[in-house]
C-alpha cells in the first residue's frame, strides 16, 4: 500500500510541476485509422507501423467473417501460434509453453490456470472488438507470465445511440451458441451488457467403450460495462465479467474386461471486476487509477458409475486483487514517459494445499518512448517486482525502429522476461497414501522432510540440502529482429527472427527416497531451453474487400541439458527390431515435445459492404511435432514419436439483409482431419448455421 | 631442392609404415588374453506379477518369483543356488533381505558391447527391502513406465552388473518386457512380465568381460 501512496504523491507532484503549457501532438500520426491502433505494446495508443516490436491484430471483421466463437479457435489460426492440449487448450508463442503467455481482458490479467494452462475456451468472442497479440517478453510492463508474449482482448466500446443484437447458432455435435447484447451511449454515459450461452454435446471416437472422448459441457458468460464522463477531464469506468461452466465427463479406466466406469460433474467459475478512474491533468499529463479483482474456482467430483461411490473430489479457489497507478507524461513531441506501480494480493485454497499464506507483491515500472529522429524511434523500459515469497525481479526492455526507406522499416528489440513460481510449485502438499509417494511444494519441503525424517521414513536424500527449497523465478532473455516491406499500398511483407533463452525452468524432481522405496518429489530450478526461428507474413489486397494473407513460422526449440547429454554420449536408444542399443546422434534430437518445426496458414477474406456478403476461407497447416517419448530415453528422437503434420480447412459465408438480419453458414475442418489416437481433442468436420438480428437507433 | 623433396617423401613413407606397424603390434599386445565370452540370450522368460485388486491395492493372488542362475544360464528352484529372482517389475538379488547368498548388483549407464569391465567406483548393493539393489520405480532402475500407453520399456543404455553368489561378475541388459519382444508392444494385448534379456558371465572372477 505504501508504494501506491508514494506513487500518487509522485503523480500529483509531477502533474503540478509540468502540466502548465506543454502541448503535445498525440503519438498517433495523422491518417491513422482505428484499425491499426494498438495499446498492448506500450500501454498507450500507438500506430502499429511505428512500433519497434512484433504485434498482430485480429479485428472484429475477421472474427465475424470466420464465424469464430471462442478464443482457442481464433488463436489456432494465427501465424506463429499453436494451440496445444495439456490440462486444457493453451497457446504456444514462439515455441514457449502456454504457462508463459499472459492473457489480458482490456489490460487486466485473467487468472485460473491448471498445471500452467489457462483454458482459452473460457473466453467468448461475442463482445470482442479486437485481439492484440504481442510476441516476445513484456515483463518490463506486465511482470510475471509475460515471458513468451501477451494476448490482450479488447472489448467493444458502445457507439452513440442504442443498439441491440440477438444471435443464435446451431451446429454439429449439438453445439449451440446464443448471444444477446445491448448498448447505449451519449456524450457522458455509455452502458453495455451481454449474455452468452455456449453448449456442446462433445463427441466420441470410441463408441464401443464406456465414456466420451470429449465430454459435453455448457457455459454462460455475462458482461456489464459502464463508463461515465465525470467532467471534461475525468472519466470513471466500471466493468464486470462473470463466467460459469458445467461439464459432465465420463470415462473408463483399465482394460475392457475389467472396466471401472467413472462419471463426473465439474464446475468452473470465474469473475472479474474492474474500476478505472482516468484523469487528464493537462494536455501533457494523463493518469489512471485501476482497481481490479478477480476470482476463479473449480469444483470436481468423480463417481463410480455403478455404485455411485466417490472416486475423487477436489476444489481450487483463487483470488486476485490489484491496485495500479498508470501515468503518461508527454514531455514534447519526441518524448513520452509512461510510469506507474501497483500492489497485488493473491490467495489460494485448494485440496492438497495446506493453509497458504497469500502472496503479496509490489511493482514499479517506467517506459520512455523517444522519437530520436522522424525515421527512428525507441522504447526503453524496465519494471521492478518484489514478492513476499521469492526473489525480486528487474525486467528491462530496449526496442528500436528505423525507417530505412518509406517502404522498408527495420526493428529490433532485446528484453528480459520472467515467470514467478506458482502456488502449486510452492505450496502443494500431497501424500499419496495408496502408492506411498509424496509431492511437496518448495515452501513445504523443509518442514515435510523433517516430519518424514523424524518418523524414520527417509531412506536417503538425493539432492544436497542446500540445493533444495529455494525456488527462483524462471527467467529469459529474448532477441527479436525484423523488417516490414510495403513496396505497394496493396502488398506488405514482414519477417521477424527471434531467439529466446530461458533458464531456471522449474521441474518436478525426486528429492529423497522413502523407506518404502517410493520418492518425495518437489520442484527445482533445473533446465535451460532455447527457442529460435523466424516468422514470415504477407498481406495482399488485390481488390477492395478482398484480402489474402499467408503466414509461416520456422521453429527450433531445444533443451540445452539434453544437447549436452547427447554430446557427452549419455543418451541411448534401442533399435526396436534388432534390440541393439546405440548412442543417440545430435541430429536425431527433435527438441521439445509439441513444437512444429514448420507451421503456416493461408487465408482469404472477402467482405463486400454493398451486397452485405462476408466470407472467408482459411487453411491452417501444422507441421509434424513430437507427442511423447516412446523409447524410454525421455527425449524426442524417433519417427514414431511424432504426430504427422496436417492441414485443416475452414470456410464461412454470411449475408446481411436490410442491415438488420445476418445469415451465416460455415464449416470448420472441412477436410474432416482427425487423429483419434494422438489428437483426441480435435473433432471432425463441423457444420453450422447462424442468424443474427440487429437493431439500432439514436 | 628436388633431393630434399625426395628425401622428405622417403622419410614420410618410412614414418607412415613404422607408425602403421607399431600401431598394429600394440593392438596385438593389448588383445585380451581371455577367450571370447559367450553372450547368452534368454527369450520370453515369464515372471508374472501377483494379481492385485486395483481399487484396494490388495494382493488377491500371490505368485512365485522366478529364480535364475547366471552361471548355469537357467531357471532354478528357490532351494538351489540362484543369483537373481524376477517377478513383475521386481528383480531381486540373492543377498541382503532377499536371500541368504552374497550376490549384489549395480545399475550403470553405457552400451552393452562397449562395457569391457566393471567401471571403477561402481558400488554394488544388496537388497534392503523395500529398496532393491536394482531400484524399482519408473526411470530409477532398468525400466520406464509410460502412464499414457501403460507400456513398460527397458531403458536403453542401462546395464545391470551382478556380482553373483559365487563372487563372479555378469553384465546384463534387459531387452523387452513383452512376449516375443514386439517392436511396438501393446500394453493390453501383449503378455507382459515376459523378459527377453542378454548377458555375459565372466566365470574366472575377473572384472573384465
Amino acid at each position: 500500500m505504501r508504494v501506491i501512496f508514494y506513487l500518487l504523491i509522485l503523480t500529483f507532484c509531477l502533474s503540478s510541476t509540468y502540466a502548465q503549457d506543454l502541448v503535445h501532438k498525440d503519438s498517433i500520426r495523422e491518417g491513422a485509422t482505428l484499425a491499426n491502433i494498438v495499446v498492448t505494446a506500450t500501454r498507450n495508443e500507438k500506430q502499429i507501423e511505428v512500433l519497434p516490436v512484433p504485434i498482430t491484430v485480429v479485428s472484429r471483421e475477421q472474427i465475424e467473417a470466420s464465424g469464430l466463437l471462442r478464443l482457442n479457435e481464433l488463436l489456432a489460426e494465427q501465424t506463429g501460434l499453436a494451440v496445444t492440449e495439456d490440462h486444457g487448450s493453451g497457446v504456444q508463442i514462439q515455441g514457449l509453453s502456454p504457462d508463459y503467455t499472459l492473457i489480458l481482458i482490456d489490460g487486466e490479467p485473467l487468472i485460473g490456470r491448471t498445471a500452467g494452462t489457462l483454458e482459452l475456451s473460457r473466453i467468448a468472442l461475442a463482445d470482442v472488438e479486437r485481439i492484440e497479440i504481442l510476441k516476445g517478453p513484456s515483463s518490463s510492463l506486465y511482470g510475471s507470465e509475460a515471458l513468451a508474449g501477451v494476448i490482450n482482448i479488447i472489448t467493444k466500446k458502445p457507439k452513440q445511440g442504442w443498439k441491440t443484437t440477438l444471435s443464435g447458432r446451431y451446429g454439429t455435435n449439438q453445439t449451440s451458441d446464443f448471444t444477446a447484447d445491448g448498448s447505449y451511449a451519449n456524450e457522458k454515459l455509455s452502458v453495455y451488457a451481454l449474455l452468452n450461452r455456449y453448449q456442446t454435446g462433445g463427441f466420441d471416437f470410441n463408441p464401443e467403450r464406456f465414456g466420451q472422448t470429449v465430454a459435453p459441457f455448457h457455459n454462460y458468460t455475462a458482461r456489464f460495462k459502464v463508463a461515465y464522463q465525470l467532467s471534461s477531464r475525468t472519466e470513471l469506468d466500471f466493468s464486470s465479467r462473470i463466467f460459469y461452466e458445467n461439464q459432465n465427463p465420463s470415462f473408463g479406466i483399465g482394460s475392457e474386461a475389467d472396466l471401472l466406469k467413472i462419471v463426473g460433474d465439474g464446475r468452473v467459475q470465474d469473475y472479474n471486476h474492474k474500476l478505472d478512474l482516468r484523469h487528464r491533468f493537462s494536455d501533457s499529463f494523463k493518469s489512471q487509477l485501476r482497481l481490479y479483482h478477480s476470482a476463479y474456482s473449480t469444483n470436481n467430483e468423480l463417481r463410480e458409475f455403478e455404485s455411485g461411490s466417490m472416486y475423487d473430489a477436489n476444489f481450487f479457489n483463487q483470488n486476485f486483487l490489484r491496485i495500479e497507478s498508470l501515468n503518461e507524461y508527454y514531455h514534447s513531441d519526441a518524448h513520452i514517459l509512461t510510469f506507474g506501480g501497483g500492489v497485488v494480493r493473491e490467495a489460494v485454497e485448494a485440496t492438497r494445499y495446506n493453509d497458504v499464506t497469500p502472496f503479496l507483491s509490489q511493482y514499479l515500472f517506467a517506459q520512455h518512448e523517444w522519437e530520436i529522429s522522424p525515421r527512428m524511434n525507441s522504447i526503453i523500459g524496465a519494471r521492478f517486482d518484489t514478492h513476499s515469497e521469492y526473489n525480486s525481479q528487474l525486467s528491462p526492455k530496449l526496442a528500436l525502429r528505423y525507417e530505412l526507406a518509406p517502404w522498408l522499416n527495420l526493428r529490433a528489440s532485446v528484453a528480459a522476461g520472467f515467470k514467478a513460481p506458482d502456488f502449486r510449485q510452492l505450496y502443494l502438499n500431497f501424500d499419496n497414501a495408496v502408492v506411498g509417494y509424496a509431492v511437496l511444494g518448495a515452501a513445504e519441503l523443509a518442514e515435510g522432510l523433517q516430519r518424514l525424517e523424524s518418523q524414520g521414513q527417509i531412506a536417503q536424500m538425493l539432492f544436497p540440502a542446500e540445493q533444495i527449497g529455494n525456488l527462483r523465478a524462471e527467467r529469459s532473455w529474448a532477441y527479436n529482429i525484423g523488417a516490414v516491406f510495403t513496396p505497394h499500398q496493396k502488398f506488405s511483407f514482414s519477417i521477424n527472427a527471434f531467439h529466446n533463452e530461458v533458464r531456471d525452468l522449474i521441474e518436478t524432481q525426486p528429492i529423497a527416497q522413502k523407506q518404502n522405496g517410493q520418492f518425495v518429489f518437489s520442484y527445482l530450478n533445473l533446465n535451460s531451453v532455447f527457442t529460435q526461428g523466424a516468422e514470415l507474413e504477407s498481406h495482399y489486397t488485390p481488390l477492395k474487400g478482398l484480402r489474402i494473407s499467408a503466414g509461416y513460422q520456422y521453429l527450433i526449440a531445444k533443451d540445452r541439458d539434453v544437447i549436452a547429454a547427447i554430446e557427452n554420449g549419455e543418451v541411448f536408444k534401442r533399435d526396436s527390431e534388432t534390440l541393439r542399443t546405440r548412442r543417440v546422434r545430435a541430429d536425431e534430437y527433435g527438441g521439445l515435445f509439441n513444437r512444429s518445426r514448420h507451421s503456416g496458414n493461408l487465408k482469404i477474406f472477402y467482405c463486400e459492404s454493398k451486397t452485405g456478403i462476408e466470407s472467408s476461407l482459411r487453411a491452417v497447416w501444422r507441421g509434424r511435432y513430437g507427442f511423447g517419448d516412446l523409447n524410454a530415453n525421455q527425449i524426442l528422437d524417433n519417427d514414431n514419436e511424432y504426430v504427422p503434420g496436417f492441414v485443416t480447412l475452414h470456410a464461412a459465408i454470411a449475408k446481411t439483409f436490410k442491415q438488420k438480419y445476418r445469415l451465416q453458414m460455415g464449416c470448420d475442418n472441412f477436410l474432416n482431419q482427425t487423429n483419434s489416437r494422438l489428437i483426441p481433442t480435435m473433432p471432425g468436420r463441423l457444420w453450422y448455421a447462424a442468424l443474427r438480428l440487429q437493431f439500432e437507433g439514436n | 631442392m628436388r633431393i630434399f623433396d625426395k628425401l622428405f617423401v622417403y622419410v614420410f613413407l618410412f614414418m607412415a609404415v613404422f607408425t602403421f606397424v607399431s600401431c598394429g603390434s600394440e593392438e596385438e599386445k593389448s588383445e585380451d588374453p581371455v577367450p571370447d565370452l559367450e553372450v547368452v540370450l534368454i527369450k520370453d522368460l515369464a515372471a508374472p506379477n501377483d494379481v492385485i485388486d486395483r481399487e484396494t491395492g490388495q494382493v488377491v493372488e500371490e505368485r512365485p518369483f522366478v529364480y535364475f542362475n547366471l552361471a548355469k544360464g537357467e531357471v532354478v528352484s528357490e532351494d538351489e543356488t540362484w543369483d537373481i529372482a524376477i517377478k513383475g517389475l521386481a528383480i531381486r538379488v540373492n543377498g541382503g533381505t532377499s536371500g541368504e547368498g552374497d550376490a549384489a548388483a549395480a545399475v550403470v549407464s553405457g552400451i552393452f558391447e562397449e562395457l569391457m569391465e566393471v567401471p571403477a567406483g561402481t558400488e554394488f548393493a544388496q537388497d534392503n527391502a523395500p529398496n532393491l539393489a536394482i531400484p524399482m520405480g519408473s526411470g530409477n532402475g532398468w525400466y520406464s513406465y509410460n502412464p499414457q500407453s501403460h507400456i513398460v520399456s527397458p531403458i536403453a543404455g542401462r546395464i545391470i552388473l551382478v556380482r553373483t553368489h559365487e563372487g563372479k561378475f555378469t553384465k546384463l541388459e534387459i531387452l523387452s518386457y513383452y512376449k516375443g519382444a514386439p517392436a511396438e508392444p501393446d500394453a493390453f494385448r501383449d503378455q507382459s512380465a515376459t523378459y527377453t534379456f542378454r548377458y555375459v558371465h565372466q566365470p574366472n572372477g575377473s572384472e573384465r568381460f
